[in-house]
């Protein structure tokens, strides 16, 4: 389980303001909201890239922030982190930056051809050919396959929980779903626990067991998309309306079609 | 406020903000070195990554450290010739050459050419990996990037500076008497001769301890300055330009340092 208590986070503006939620395991929760609203900032407190003002996270009741060097790093190692633009080590090639996910001892006991063997495994899961990828450099790659090694790195030691930031964003339409499909079979592959956070309203409806929506630093909704769609919030209302429009607006596309 | 208050609280404030600054980017730089050794003290830093930083940082800074000491000799040479032509006796030309080199210009370009050409490369990488995420990737894999990115780089240049300023040294000396022969028509012997007479083997200590030391500190300032970028490509340029200035102003504060503290 993953809980947040009370986060307070300021930068040039309070981001984070009294923030609580938990997320239990084995759920998808995705987390939605205005720009600028720290959904990001949340994602990173979760294994301490970013240090709250006040407040804990804490995973599996172990604070993330009491915790030391040695023992923060094997926090993370059970979590997997998908970022943004997928981060990936610019001067190393798919097979290094996937590997990367593979921290230094178990590489050590795994050997080279294990590794190889888990790296090209990690690929096909998130529907990459390893032949055609390995030996490329990140430049190399369109933004749907480096999200995808972003992925695969992120998967390739089967981490229990899993932090995606924005997962889907600057993809196209085609991508974007099956990056969302991925998302739905690495989740029930590795019965994970992630948090999914994203601009996508259609997406996070069709991925996650709940939603979370925040609001100046502050929880406003959370509930199933069922609830989501019910609410009567006017924020909720205005993020479910553009889902409905943009529904609408598909079913006049395919109408016309 | 009223008047009088007001005008001792702003200069009050700058140099608030100055300490806090200051104060930051010490405490920031003491972390990294303390890091740094922990990580190779434990054997957390691997060989293959200090031998690559050796290679970008010794062997391709070489051919320009050759042009500069070349030129830093030659030019030396002809300055002090026109200088003591007819005044003293001409092979103290190359006391002068000898001296100038070894002491002050063999180091101190050396070290400009790095801060130019790896300072300012280093942090712009670092930059550019911090602003794109790659550090907290680092992180999320539970790795530290003090012992894959820092200390590689602060101990490549600690070991290799001594030698592209022993380099430096040895190839100003011979074009700065190649120089003297050809301009004021010292010869060979004769510029030896000068080299010897004020020659003190501690001169080259002195002249690779200042390798020494401008070798920690141009890769512990620009790591330092790397890690702190923020603001996407803007932030990136402006860290470097930042850590330029930064690493020019630690190199001449601490060559000021130098005679006071070892020449006495």
């Amino acid at each position: 389980m993953i809980q947040y208590i009370n986060l307070h986070k300021t930068f040039d503006r309070p981001v984070l303001a009294g923030l609580d939620l938990e997320v239990a395991d084995g759920e998808t929760l995705a987390v939605i909201g205005p720009s600028g609203t720290g959904k990001s900032v949340l994602l990173k407190t979760t294994i301490g890239l970013v240090v709250p003002d006040a407040g804990d996270v804490r995973i599996d009741g172990q604070s993330v922030f009491a915790a030391r060097r040695g023992l923060l790093a094997q926090i993370r190692r059970k979590v997997g982190y998908v970022f943004q633009y997928a981060a990936l080590f610019d001067s190393q090639t798919v097979y290094e930056n996937v590997a990367m996910g593979l921290p230094d001892d178990v590489q050590a006991e795994l050997g080279p051809g294990e590794i190889l063997r888990r790296v090209c495994a990690s690929l096909e899961h998130v529907n990459l050919e390893p032949r055609r990828v390995l030996a490329k450099l990140p430049a190399e790659l369109s933004g749907g396959m480096r999200k995808r090694v972003g992925l695969a790195r992120a998967i390739i030691g089967e981490p229990r929980i899993i932090l995606y930031d924005e997962p889907v964003t600057g993809l196209d339409p085609v991508n974007t779903a099956a990056v969302e499909k991925l998302i739905v079979e690495v989740d029930a592959r590795l019965q994970a626990t992630s948090i999914v956070v994203t601009h996508d309203i259609e997406g996070a409806l069709a991925i996650s067991d709940r939603i979370a929506l925040l609001a100046a630093g502050k929880l406003r909704f959370v509930g199933t998309p069922q609830e989501f769609r019910r609410s009567q919030d006017p924020l909720v209302r205005a993020f479910a309306d553009r889902h409905a429009a943009a529904e609408a607006a598909a079913s006049d596309q395919l109408d016309l079609v | 406020m009223s008047g009088p208050l007001e005008i001792v609280a702003g200069p009050l404030r700058l140099l608030g903000r100055i300490s806090l600054s200051v104060a930051r980017h010490a405490g920031g730089m003491s972390l990294l070195v303390w890091r740094s050794a922990q990580a190779a003290a434990s054997g957390g830093v691997r060989f293959r990554d200090v031998i690559t930083q050796a290679y970008v940082i010794g062997v391709q800074s070489l051919p320009l450290v050759l042009v500069t000491a070349t030129l830093s000799g030659v030019v030396t040479s002809q300055q002090g010739g026109y200088q003591i032509t007819s005044s003293v006796p001409l092979y103290f030309l190359g006391s002068v050459v000898t001296s100038s080199v070894i002491l002050e210009l063999g180091p101190v370009l050396t070290a400009v050419v790095l801060i130019g050409r790896v300072g300012a490369r280093i942090t712009a990488e670092l930059g550019t990996m911090q602003v794109s995420e790659q550090i907290d990737a680092l992180y999320s894999l539970g790795r530290d990037p003090v012992p894959v990115l820092a200390a590689p780089r602060l101990i490549a240049g600690t070991l290799t500076m001594p030698a592209l300023v022993a380099i430096a040294d040895a190839v100003g000396v011979v074009a700065g008497m190649v120089a003297a022969r050809a301009t004021v028509g010292l010869g060979y012997e004769s510029f030896l001769y000068g080299s010897r007479v004020f020659w003190h083997s501690y001169d080259l200590f002195y002249s690779l301890m200042k390798a020494l030391v401008f070798g920690f500190t141009i890769p512990l300032v620009s790591v330092h300055m790397g890690l702190l970028t923020r603001g996407g490509a803007e932030g990136v340029g402006r860290s470097t330009t930042a850590s330029v200035v930064f690493m020019i102003i630690a190199v001449l504060v601490l060559d000021a340092m130098f005679p006071p503290l070892l020449l006495n």
